[in-house]
Order: structure tokens, then C-alpha cells, then sequence
């Protein structure tokens, strides 16, 4: 029976829908995946030199260990915030002769078996040869791998755990980091060394023949009390506990003078606040403002007229880059809806076009604070808001008319692919390549303010003749609109 | 304003079969209507008028093409030939008939993440109702919505099937259009709320002379609520009926195995 279940569930990965059909997206996720693999396995194997740099004179391995709690401790947060739950979405086993001590190990151990849960060993296995084994030896270094697969085991039980008994993400997240800051605080006061402490412990697993095996028992812990879990959880009404708050019915005053526009703003207002996946988004956006204090403190980038421009455009365009990118698309569930309204198509183009533009205007105004960090950033950030406010947000609305792929908003995950196409990397070119190379060619003659104008220039001609630019756009949507109603209707 | 202006270009392209653009009766008329699905025609009808005021009845088995034939009419699909015209106005990539008629096929015309005022009231500002208005018309639909769809405290993703559906016909409504286009209303809906809805839609006939296209599984009440029903099969007309007292043992007849 377990492999039959195990089976069906690699069914369904390689199953879904969007699986053959994203294949660039695929690509691109697979491509970035390596990269990250690349950079782990290097750094696994370069860490006993990053050590040695560290803490001069203390063996590599010792240092590691010291940091293996913390280490634990921080992914356990990272995990508790990322890992999906596994939905109960077994009423059809559940309905079949099948024993529920079954289906509840299936449920539990399901995460085990996902090999993105076990790219740390990418980090470990290449320093147990370069930093255990020189101090351990074959037999320690191979200790050393088994505990951290423990390790593993542990988290990815406990983690999905707490996120069931603590359903506020947010509010769970804070108390494992004022734990974490505890602990460091302890540290740091040398009240006590959690440092040693792990030190002491895992230098002594990874040390001594046989007793390292006992690191299996958090982990069979952590399975013991997820059984216990679900046996109290058993149905799903109890397990999925819907949010019983009542939706409260919203209006945004401010705008509706603004008619059937601001109607239209208001309900993606809404849609953003209501789902999961936008949300999610939006807090990324807000973190995406932080962006430029990585560049424009750094001497090495900012001096660089390329790398300025690329992060003023990213920085001042926060809201639009990553919300322009569904706009039209997100409204696919109910496009059918919109499009027999009495709605026109001029007045519809124009209410996602208000709404990037307020986007964008809102995302330069946040971002005026770096104007601290100089004048040019000044220009920089005003040249990019005026290329984001009268170039980009063309090249999005016509770029939308190309997704005719329906956007899931109910599914939110840190790294949702779903309803994201080639083009939408396409767009990016125009969007953030083009004027960044324009930047480096006018920089060769160190004439890169000319560039800078030439942008600004861009931008305000697309300003002021966004008249003639939209109606370009209401025959683009025109063409498009039976392909995106078609597209629309088929959900993943 | 740029529709009006167009106008005498369409028309022209029109074949001379056709009726002359003076008989402003004739609400809903299809011409050379065809659409094809990768060389299989599902939908094939050379001609067919609606007249102001009808009730139209549309059935056929699963496949007959009859929401095929509702989003040509609502623009929301290509035809491959012919056109559909709405008060002698071409429909197809156009914006004028939007204010005329209401409609309500499947959940794509629902906006799922709203609560079922604020997508009552979004609707009713994009046709330009005021909040009197608003207020008013759900007022007359509380006999239908029969307490459960207003504060009910819930997003309308999260209301049952039934009340799902009777949010959707209830905006369809709210425009006070001239044609109502609705694809199996009854289906999901409670008795009770069957039996209110072919009321309502009776009403709706008798007083303010509502042209409605109804699409229905169910004979009993299609023949309850249309004077004219069409029978569609694989994307073709195979009868056109006026209703009378025979017309269901004519239907069942027809439908039989």
C-alpha cells in the first residue's frame, strides 16, 4: 500500500498539468536549482578554509560543530516558513479499505522523500570530506553524514508540526526568533555557551562508534508526536480548520469618484488583500525596497552607472515589476465576468493602467529615503521612475495580452511557478536590459548623464502620449481577447 | 461613440439575405453563425432571430453547442463565420450591446473573492446604479436570495453551489437589461428556489417584457418558462417549436432512447 501511495504521489508531480507545458519555466527552475547546488557544493568544500579564516588555530570541524545547534535552529525557522503542508487531500483513500495508520504515516514521512529537503547534504557531505575527515577519519566522517541526515529526518518532521499547532505564521515565526535571539543573547553575555554545549555534544557523536545512532531519536520523537497529531485530527473539517472570521464587507470610498476606473482599481485592491499567493508577493515587494541598501552604500557598485540604473529601475518600480507581470492574468477566474459588463474595453485598459501607475508612483515616493545616499542617486532614481512610469508600463500591459495562462491566487507558496511563461521573462528585456545597456554604452565615454536624459526623455514622451500609446493597447487586448477568454476558462 | 460611427461599414459587409435594419423587433439575430474547434464544426446556424420580448428555451444533450452558442452571443468566443448582431449591432469585438444585456453562465462570472454585497455593488456601479437603486433590488430579491446569501458573512468562494448561482443571476439582473442570457439556472438550486425563479422570471417576461435565453437540462421547467424552444444537436437546430400544451411530450419524445 505505501507504494502505491508513494507512487501515486510521484504521479502527480510529474503528472500536473502545468509540468510538460512550462517547460521553459522548468528550465529556468532546474537552472537555478543547479546554481544554488554548484554554490553549496563549493562551499562545503571550501568551509574548513573559511573556518580556519574565521577562528585561526581551532580545527575546522570543531568550529562546525560549535555552530551545528544554531545551524539546526535557523533552518528549523526557515522550514516552519517555507515548507508546504501536505493537504489532507485523501478523501478518496480515505473512503477505500485502507487502515488510517496508513494513510497518517504516508502523511507524516511524504516530506522525507522530497529530495529538495535534502540539498544540505550538498554542504555536509563535501565538508566531512575536507574538515571531518582529516580530524575523524573514514569512520567519523560517515557519522558525521548520518547525524545531519537525522538532523534532516528531525526537521522536516517537526517543522510541519508546529506550523499545524501554530497556524499564525507570523506569530510563530517571531517567537522561534526571539528564542534564537535568547540563545545568541546568552551566548554573547556568556551566561551560557550554546556554542560549547554543541560543540561538546556533537564532537562527542560524531567521535565515538554507535551512540551517534541515538541522534534517530528527536526525529522518531518528532514522528511519534505528529502520529498523535493526527490521530486526534484525524478528519479533515478538524485538520483544515476553516477560518471561521467573517469576511467583512470592504469600500474603498476614496475611489469611487473616480468611476468605473476606480471601480475597477479598488476590486484589484481587494483581489491582492484576499489571496494568498498576492499577499505573499506583496511582502516580498516590501522586502524588494530594501534592495538598494545592498548597492548604494557599496563602493564596488556605486560607482558602476550600470548597476546604479539597473537597481533605481528594480527599487522605483518595485510595486509594478512584480505585480505588472499578472496584471489582466489575474483576473482570469473572472474575466468572462468582466468582459460582458458593461465595461469597455478603453475603460478596462485604462483602470489596469492607473493601477500601475499608482503602483509605480507609490514605490518611487517609498523609495525617496536613498536620496540620502547622494544626489545622483536622485537623478538615477528620477530618471528610472519616469522610464517605469512611461515605458515599462506599456511594455506590461502589452506584454499581458500574451499570458493566456490562468493564474491560481489560491495556492500561495514562497516559490510559485504556476501561470509564469517564458514571456514573462521575455518582457524583462525591454524592461530592465535595454536602458542599462544604454547606460554602459554612453558610461565607455563617461557620458553616462546623457543616457540619463535620454531615459527621462523616453519616459515623459510615453507620458504624455499615453492617449495615442493606450488606444495601441485596446486594439492589442482586442485581438487577443478571444485567446485570453479561451485560456482563462481552462484552470490548472 | 466610435461604434455608432463604424456601423454603416458592417452592415454593409452583411449578406442581403438578411432582414432590413428596420425591424428593430428583432432583438438578437445570427446570421452564417458557424464555429469550429480544429475542424470540427460544433456550432452551425444559418439563420435565427430572437424577437424582443421572447422567452427562448435552448436545449440539447451535453455537446450540442448550446454555451457555445451564449458566449458567441456575449463575445466571449470567436465565430469562425457570420456574426451575431444585438439590436442590429454587430457584438463581436464591440462594447454597445454591454449595457443591454445581463448574463450569468458559470463561475467565471463570478468574482470569487468578494463578498456577495461588494460584487453586488460593484456591479450595480458599473452599470451606473445608484445606491437607492442597489438597495431596492436586493430588496426584491429577498424572497429569492430567501435569507441566505446577504449578510451571510461570507466570501462567495465560500457559499454552496446553489447560493453561488443565485448570486450570479441576481447581478445578471442588476443592469435592468434588456436580454438575460442564462445557462442552467436551475441546476444546483434547492426546490424551493426553482419554483421561485421560474416566478421570477415570469414576472420579469409579463412586466417589463425581458427578452431571456434560457439553457436547461430539465424539460419541465424550460417548457414552464419559454413560449419558444429550440433543440440543438452536434451544433445544428433540429427543432424549432412554439410552446404549447404538447410541446413537452414532444420534447421527452424527442429525447427519448
Amino acid at each position: 500500500m505505501y507504494k502505491i501511495l508513494f507512487q501515486h504521489y510521484l504521479l502527480k508531480g510529474i503528472r500536473s498539468p502545468g509540468y510538460y507545458k512550462n517547460l521553459i519555466v522548468n528550465i529556468f527552475v532546474g537552472l537555478s536549482a543547479l546554481y544554488f547546488l554548484a554554490v553549496f557544493l563549493f562551499l562545503g568544500f571550501m568551509l574548513p578554509k573559511l573556518l580556519e579564516e574565521i577562528t585561526p588555530g581551532t580545527d575546522p570541524a570543531v568550529t562546525f560543530h560549535g555552530i551545528m545547534i544554531y545551524g539546526w535552529f535557523a533552518l528549523l525557522i526557515i522550514r516552519y516558513l517555507m515548507q508546504p503542508l501536505n493537504r489532507l487531500n485523501l478523501e478518496y483513500y480515505q473512503t477505500l479499505p485502507v487502515k488510517r495508520s496508513v494513510l497518517m504515516n504516508y502523511l507524516i514521512l511524504k516530506p522525507l522523500l522530497n529530495p529538495v529537503n535534502y540539498i544540505l547534504l550538498c554542504l555536509t557531505i563535501p565538508f566531512a570530506i575536507t574538515g571531518i575527515f582529516p580530524a575523524y577519519g573514514t569512520a567519523g566522517a560517515l557519522r558525521f553524514i548520518g547525524i545531519n541526515i537525522f538532523l534532516i529526518w528531525f526537521n522536516s518532521l517537526l517543522a510541519p508540526l508546529l506550523k499545524r499547532k501554530f497556524h499564525n505564521l507570523l506569530l510563530g515565526a517571531t517567537l522561534l526568533l526571539l528564542i534564537g535571539c535568547g540563545l545568541a543573547a546568552l551566548e554573547y553575555f556568556k551566561i551560557f555557551s550554546i556554542f560549547a554545549l554543541s560543540q561538546r555534544l556533537f564532537g562527542l557523536l560524531t567521535e565515538t562508534p554507535f551512540i551517534w545512532i541515538a541522534t534517530v531519536t528527536p526525529g522518531l520523537l518528532a514522528f511519534l508526536l505528529n502520529k498523535v497529531y493526527f490521530k486526534q485530527n484525524y478528519y479533515p473539517e478538524s485538520f483544515e480548520r476553516k477560518r471561521n472570521n467573517r469576511a467583512t464587507t470592504q469600500r474603498f470610498t476614496f475611489m469611487e469618484r473616480f468611476g468605473k476606473i476606480g471601480e475597477l482599481i479598488s476590486l484589484e485592491i481587494k483581489l491582492v488583500l484576499r489571496h494568498k499567493r498576492t499577499k505573499s508577493t506583496l511582502y516580498t515587494a516590501l522586502l524588494f525596497l530594501f534592495y538598494g541598501l545592498i548597492f548604494y552604500p557599496n563602493p564596488v557598485y556605486n560607482q558602476q552607472p550600470g548597476w546604479l540604473l539597473f537597481v533605481a529601475i528594480f527599487i522605483t518600480g518595485t510595486g509594478m515589476l512584480i505585480f505588472g507581470q499578472w496584471i489582466i492574468n489575474w483576473d482570469g477566474a473572472h474575466f468572462d465576468f468582466l468582459m460582458t459588463r458593461d465595461i469597455d474595453t478603453h475603460t478596462y485598459i485604462r483602470g489596469n493602467y492607473y493601477l500601475l501607475m499608482a503602483l509605480c508612483v507609490s514605490s518611487f515616493i517609498v523609495t525617496t529615503p536613498y536620496f540620502f545616499f547622494g544626489t545622483k542617486i536622485i537623478f538615477y532614481h528620477l530618471a528610472a521612475f519616469l522610464y517605469n512610469a512611461g515605458v515599462n508600463i506599456y511594455v506590461y500591459l502589452f506584454g499581458a495580452t500574451f499570458n493566456t495562462k490562468r493564474l491560481e491566487l489560491t495556492k500561495g507558496s514562497a516559490m510559485n511557478m504556476q501561470g509564469v511563461g517564458y514571456k514573462n521573462f521575455l518582457v524583462m528585456i525591454p524592461l530592465l536590459v535595454l536602458p542599462v545597456m544604454l547606460v554602459l554604452l554612453f558610461s565607455l565615454f563617461s557620458a553616462a548623464h546623457i543616457a540619463l536624459i535620454i531615459i527621462a526623455v523616453l519616459g515623459l514622451v510615453g507620458i504624455l502620449f499615453r492617449a495615442p500609446l493606450l488606444r495601441v493597447i485596446d486594439r492589442q487586448f482586442l485581438r487577443r481577447k478571444y485567446a485570453l477568454c479561451t485560456g482563462f476558462r481552462k484552470s490548472e | 461613440m466610435q461604434d455608432y460611427a463604424q456601423q454603416p461599414d458592417t452592415l454593409s459587409a452583411v449578406p442581403p439575405s438578411l432582414p432590413p435594419r428596420a425591424e428593430a423587433t428583432n432583438t438578437i439575430t445570427a446570421s452564417n453563425l458557424t464555429k469550429k474547434y480544429g475542424g470540427v464544426t460544433v456550432l452551425n446556424i444559418p439563420s435565427l432571430t430572437i424577437r424582443n420580448g421572447e422567452s427562448f428555451g435552448l436545449v440539447g444533450n451535453n455537446g450540442a453547442g448550446k454555451t457555445t452558442f451564449f458566449r458567441l452571443i456575449l463575445d466571449l468566443i470567436e465565430a469562425s463565420t457570420g456574426e451575431i448582431q444585438v439590436d442590429g449591432e454587430q457584438v463581436a469585438r464591440r462594447d454597445a450591446w454591454k449595457s443591454k444585456v445581463g448574463s450569468f453562465l458559470d463561475e467565471g462570472f463570478l468574482i470569487d473573492f468578494l463578498t456577495p454585497e461588494e460584487y453586488f455593488a460593484f456591479t450595480a456601479r458599473v452599470y451606473q446604479k445608484s445606491e437607492g437603486d442597489l438597495a431596492a433590488f436586493l430588496q426584491s430579491m429577498g424572497d429569492f436570495f430567501n435569507g441566505e446569501i446577504l449578510g451571510s458573512g461570507k466570501l462567495i468562494r465560500d457559499l454552496s453551489k446553489g447560493n453561488q448561482k443565485k448570486t450570479g443571476i441576481a447581478a445578471a439582473l442588476i443592469g435592468d437589461p434588456q436580454i438575460l442570457i442564462l445557462d442552467e439556472p436551475f441546476t444546483a438550486l434547492d426546490p424551493s428556489s426553482q419554483i421561485r425563479l421560474k416566478r421570477m422570471l415570469n414576472e420579469l417576461k409579463t412586466t417589463r417584457n425581458m427578452t431571456m435565453l434560457i439553457s436547461s437540462h430539465d424539460l419541465n421547467h424550460v417548457t414552464e418558462v419559454c413560449d419558444r424552444i429550440v433543440v440543438l444537436e452536434k451544433g445544428l437546430v433540429v427543432r424549432d417549436i412554439h410552446t404549447s400544451i404538447n410541446t413537452l411530450k414532444e420534447l421527452e419524445s424527442y429525447f427519448a432512447v
